[in-house]
């Protein structure tokens, strides 16, 4: 764990003695936790009306920044895309099958049906397989770059045939 | 290194006044000879730390701990209920996928909130807001399955056109 370290010439409690370093003899636990310095951080720079310095504008975009987005962006929209429904089911007066019935009036025809398919088909897959990946992970594998690129992109061929063979049912 | 130099010889500065630290010309070697003298004053050179859960001998709380590992539990049962829905559909995994979807989403969009959320009242709100979403959407799943034709079946539905 990365260590805060701050001297300041004034009586401390001595805790421990740190085995990091040479030039400190007592370690004293801070008054705050990481996370009250996180909050600190952001109300100051936000009182100050900072401005955020650039980062996703200006850093290179690379595979695994955009896989690991895309499993962001793909778990929200499928989660907002099931609460839609939950709420559509209990606000709704018909039921299922009669909107079901009403999007097939529609007359949409086979293509528009199949893409309809893929699209709802690609983020479950995506979202899916990604996520077995980052299981691997957690159990502390596959870290190399090598494998890290390996993985993502048979996630992404298996989620692109995945959807393919699922428009076709 | 040097960071912690430079340091150490700014305890030296706020103790002792700028003249020893004039009279100081290397950086490494002279700090370890400076935190020598100090032996009068032990308590002076002290690094203060976070004391992190973990560290924290006095009250350990496995809560984040746990949570994560809760998170990852869900997510293998998730993936192991889809061939069961396949294979097997019925209001026992309907009602099974029901609780898993909305646990899973709900602890996933909290991972998202916890990241881009800062500031306490917001944190609050948004994960109350959260919350109210994720009660809602177990609600009306369960509805469904209920009063509907349940999710197994309307996924069949769906994918029969």
């Amino acid at each position: 764990m990365a260590l805060l370290l701050r001297t300041f010439a004034r009586q401390g409690v001595c805790v421990s003695r740190s085995q990091y370093t040479v030039f400190y003899r007592h370690a004293a636990p801070m008054g705050t936790t990481a996370k009250e310095e996180m909050n600190k951080f952001w109300a100051k720079n936000a009182q100050l009306n900072r401005p955020m310095s650039p980062h996703i504008t200006i850093y290179k975009w690379s595979v695994p920044m955009m896989m690991s987005i895309t499993h962001r962006g793909t778990g929200v929209g499928l989660s907002g895309a099931i609460s839609a429904v939950a709420l559509a089911a209990l606000v709704l007066p018909g039921s299922y099958p009669y909107y079901l019935d009403m999007i097939h009036s529609l007359y949409l025809g086979p293509c528009l049906i199949a893409l309809a398919k893929f699209g709802i088909a690609f983020p479950v897959s995506f979202h899916t397989l990604n996520g077995v990946r980052h299981l691997y992970w957690d159990i502390g594998k596959g870290f190399k770059i090598p494998q890290v690129y390996k993985t993502g992109y048979t996630v992404i061929g298996l989620s692109i045939l995945t959807s393919a063979a699922l428009m076709f049912i | 290194m040097i960071i912690m130099a430079a340091v150490a010889r700014l305890s030296c500065v706020c103790r002792r006044g700028i003249k020893p630290l004039l009279y100081q010309s290397t950086l490494l070697p002279r700090a370890l000879v400076a935190s020598h003298k100090y032996q009068d004053h032990p308590y002076m050179l002290t690094a203060r730390i976070h004391a992190s859960q973990a560290l924290n001998a006095s009250s350990g709380s496995k809560a984040a701990s746990l949570h994560w590992t809760a998170e990852r539990a869900v997510s293998v049962l998730l993936l192991a209920m889809g061939p069961v829905a396949y294979f097997n559909p019925g209001p026992f995994i309907d009602y099974s996928l029901a609780a898993a979807l909305t646990l899973h989403g709900h602890w996933g969009l909290g991972q998202v909130l916890t990241d881009y959320v800062h500031g306490d009242t917001k944190i609050k709100i948004a994960n109350a807001g959260l919350f109210l979403l994720s009660t809602v959407t177990f609600a009306g799943l369960c509805y469904f399955n209920y009063n509907d034709v349940g999710i197994c079946k309307a996924v069949a539905l769906l994918w029969s056109k």
